[in-house]
């Protein structure tokens, strides 16, 4: 089976948040609802100041936690790309199971809207989109070509194979299906 | 662009023709000392150029959030990735410093001039200029010198005395100098916001010669400052540099018999006293009287005040006029004074407010148009309308069309179609060598032969192509500017101080600086009232948490900012991120005021600063304020 994965050049990010603004047209989402999020990390005392953004939509996780955890089963994983799907129609709302699919995300991931018992969306890794021969929304956007797709084998091969960004961090139980390259705090880059 | 203001122009000329400004909010101070110093707005480098560089200083420039046409940032993480040092200096540790940049220098908004002569002090003392190249292609370096050295005024420039005004520490000043004057080619990079600032054009006057004297100018790596355009698309007559054009004396002229799109308010209009002379076209005509920044005065107080017109009415096309200039709280008393005013809008924004009529007007996707690139790249953009217009909504054109018929307008260049008139319009663009194709594919890119560096012709054969100055050559001393004697407007770079600087009686009432930069979620206050983006960044005013502290203020709080001008209501942002004794509240957000005046949409030009500098700069960063905690009871209205 190969995995599908996102490649994040964290020393490129100008955080400009197209990639969030491009996520949320293709896929019409609310104010609110934010599949692809961009972190930003401030620190230091004035003069000597540290800032790195971070963009991160779901890692489609070679054991993601949110698939064990689901009390419906709603939420499988493709054999053929690994790309983790959420089925709105099984899931229950977060009412219901108190929403305990973002409790077990290490990245506070799934979504969910104002309305009472909204059932849970992310990023379902354009598979809309890949299937049509094109990139991903987020990648195809990024003016910084800070953002890649492919599976996590050609990324690795091509990008190396760190785990950790500034604002990130790597879980071996769960396997995030991302690698990047990183802006330390404590780093010249 | 045919739509926007052009139909409007050819419309209102007809009629009389209109009183019209001068001056750009964006750039005026730039763009007179790039005419002052090179000639020509055409002194940009093309961004592919950066990569030949050893050394790029962004001085008050922050493309990360204001772009300077499309892959400029990506441009300078390549050069970055290549092993190129970069330099950012900036009241703001903006995006563009923290994520571009490998060093930070924080400076005291406005002071810039300050640090840029005492660099020049540095390197002319320890003589690493660039003595034949200042030899061949300037004029005035000695004026210059006496001025730097302390001749002329007793008053060395040196790092020390640019400390105490820039805060920058000393050693920083002469580390700097001596690295940009050393590598070479090296890029300084002058932003235009250091600029926008009361005596801007001073600062982009000594950036410019800063690069002049160390022999930055015409070579790939290097970089001329200047107004920083690098390629023909917005200039309307492409000469490359190769004709000597010296000033043009207006006073001299045979009055011009009009044609029909000549507006016939200024056409034969005498000279404005400060204007260079060969400034004739664009945002700055000499023959245009009133500034941009001037224009509520002028309303307000007509021929009687010294103004050309008693102004009745106002014909307000592709602008938010109100948020978008300075003093808006005087802007409502201006507008309010007037007869009559149209706008035309696709929304309520706080300009269609003040109207007498608002025609909705229909937008980009709605109409066929033409785009240049902002700044000046080789390619142009087809804007093919990409649906019919919406509701009763009509193209600047149709409008046009349609009021001409009325008015009575007869042998219009307004009957032909918006075909036609694109056509017309590209004509004289001898680089579009294929009208139907740029239409068709939506774009049209030009080849070139290499990447454009300015003043490579110059450079390499003087004689034969001068630099487009009275003198032919680089205008270190400014012939031009020395006959308008004016000691606030001199012929030689200076730093000069003002009413409302960091150090005036002013700033004891209002004891921090505003600025009022770009933001990333918006245009000027184009999708400002977009939830999307809204949601982006919180619109706050910035403050360091050392005057934070001072003034009792935690970050999210909803604080008042304000001076005599108005008092605006918004939540702060405390951060390590600015210098302190400054604030920014970036422009655009829309004003919306509740009953008691105060604005709560937190428009930055209720705060700013409605003067104008000699050379036309916009003082808007040149605005001091102070911030309070809001009182409880009003923080209730708020929400």
């Amino acid at each position: 089976m190969k995995q599908m994965g996102f490649y994040f050049d964290q020393t490129r990010c100008i955080g400009c948040y197209t990639c969030v603004l491009a996520c949320k047209d293709w896929n019409d989402l609310p104010v609110g609802v934010n599949w692809r999020k961009v972190k930003v990390i401030e620190d230091g005392i004035f003069p000597e100041l540290f800032l790195a953004y971070l963009s991160i939509a779901c890692n489609h996780c070679v054991n993601p936690p949110c698939i064990k955890a689901c009390p419906v089963e709603a939420i499988t994983k493709r054999e053929s790309d690994g790309i983790v799907i959420v089925n709105s129609k099984k899931c229950v709302g977060k009412k219901e199971c108190d929403a305990i699919c973002l409790k077990v995300c290490p990245w506070d991931i799934p979504e969910f809207r104002d309305d009472d018992n909204s059932k849970m969306e992310k990023c379902n890794f354009c598979f809309d989109r890949l299937e049509q021969g094109k990139q991903t929304i987020c990648v195809e956007a990024c003016p910084m070509y800070a953002l890649d797709v492919a599976p996590l084998e050609e990324l690795q091969k091509k990008n190396g194979d760190i785990h950790e960004a500034e604002g990130f961090n790597y879980y071996e139980k769960v396997r995030p299906s991302i690698i990047f390259k990183p802006k330390f705090k404590k780093q010249k880059y | 662009m045919l739509h926007g203001i052009t139909p409007h122009a050819l419309m209102l000329n007809q009629i009389g023709g209109y009183t019209r400004m001068w001056g750009a909010a964006s750039y005026e101070g730039a763009l007179f000392a790039s005419m002052a110093t090179y000639g020509t707005l055409m002194t940009g480098n093309a961004r592919e150029d950066l990569l030949n560089s050893k050394f790029i200083i962004m001085w008050g420039w922050n493309p990360a959030n204001t772009i300077w046409d499309p892959g400029t940032s990506l441009w300078l993480a390549r050069a970055r990735e290549k092993g190129i040092k970069i330099l950012a200096i900036d009241p703001i540790f903006t995006d563009s410093a923290a994520t571009l940049a490998h060093q930070w220098i924080p400076i005291r908004p406005g002071t810039d001039t300050a640090m840029l002569l005492a660099m020049a002090y540095v390197i002319i003392t320890e003589n690493l200029h660039d003595k034949s190249f200042i030899e061949k292609y300037t004029v005035g370096f000695e004026q210059f010198k006496e001025y730097i050295i302390g001749n002329e005024d007793e008053n060395p420039k040196t790092p020390e005395w640019a400390e105490k005004i820039t805060s920058v520490p000393t050693e920083t000043i002469i580390n700097l100098a001596r690295e940009y004057a050393t590598t070479k080619p090296a890029t300084l990079i002058a932003g235009w916001g250091p600029a926008r600032t009361m005596f801007g054009e001073q600062y982009s006057r000594a950036a410019n010669i800063l690069c002049t004297i160390t022999g930055n100018i015409g070579i790939n790596g290097g970089y001329a400052s200047g107004f920083m355009r690098a390629y023909y698309s917005r200039e309307r007559i492409i000469t490359g540099g190769r004709k000597k054009t010296g000033p043009i004396n207006l006073e001299d002229k045979k009055p011009k018999k009009p044609r029909v799109q000549d507006n016939l308010v200024d056409l034969n209009a005498p000279p404005r006293k400060d204007s260079l002379y060969k400034l004739r076209g664009g945002t700055n005509p000499a023959n245009t009287r009133i500034h941009s920044n001037d224009y509520y005065n002028a309303m307000l107080n007509g021929r009687k005040g010294g103004y050309p017109a008693d102004i009745k009415m106002a014909y307000i096309v592709a602008t938010n006029r109100l948020n978008q200039y300075a003093n808006v709280n005087k802007g409502i008393k201006a507008l309010k004074s007037l007869d009559f005013i149209v706008v035309y809008e696709q929304f309520m924004t706080p300009t269609a407010q003040l109207a007498d009529i608002v025609l909705p007007v229909n937008t980009f996707m709605e109409r066929n148009d033409i785009a240049v690139p902002w700044l000046g790249s080789p390619y142009y953009i087809y804007l093919n309308k990409a649906i019919d217009s919406l509701y009763e909504s009509k193209s600047d054109l149709e409008i046009c069309k349609e009021l001409s018929k009325k008015l009575g307008i007869k042998n219009n260049l307004l009957d032909l179609s918006e075909d036609e008139l694109l056509r017309m319009f590209t004509a004289p663009r001898k680089d579009i060598k294929n009208y139907n194709k740029m239409k068709r594919d939506g774009y049209f890119k030009v080849k070139v032969e290499e990447p454009f560096v300015a003043f490579k012709e110059q450079i390499k054969d003087l004689e034969n192509n001068p630099f487009p100055t009275l003198s032919g050559k680089i205008e270190i001393f400014c012939e031009h500017i020395a006959e308008k004697n004016n000691p606030l407007m001199p012929p030689i770079p200076k730093y000069l101080t003002h009413e409302e600087h960091y150090d005036s009686p002013k700033a004891k009432k209002f004891p921090l600086q505003l600025l009022t930069p770009h933001n990333k979620r918006r245009t000027h206050s184009t999708l400002s009232n977009i939830p999307w983006l809204e949601e982006v960044e919180t619109h706050a005013v910035w403050i360091n948490s050392v005057d934070a502290l001072k003034r009792n203020i935690n970050n999210g709080d909803i604080v008042d900012v304000f001076n005599d001008r108005g008092r605006i209501r918004i939540p702060a942002k405390v951060t390590e991120r600015i210098i302190p004794g400054t604030v920014c509240i970036y422009q655009g957000a829309w004003y919306n005021p509740d009953k008691s005046g105060v604005d709560l949409g937190g428009c930055a030009n209720v705060l700013t600063n409605d003067s104008y500098s000699p050379g036309g700069a916009f003082p808007l960063n040149s605005s001091l304020v102070e911030i309070e905690l809001t009182p409880k009871n009003k923080i209730e209205v708020f929400k």
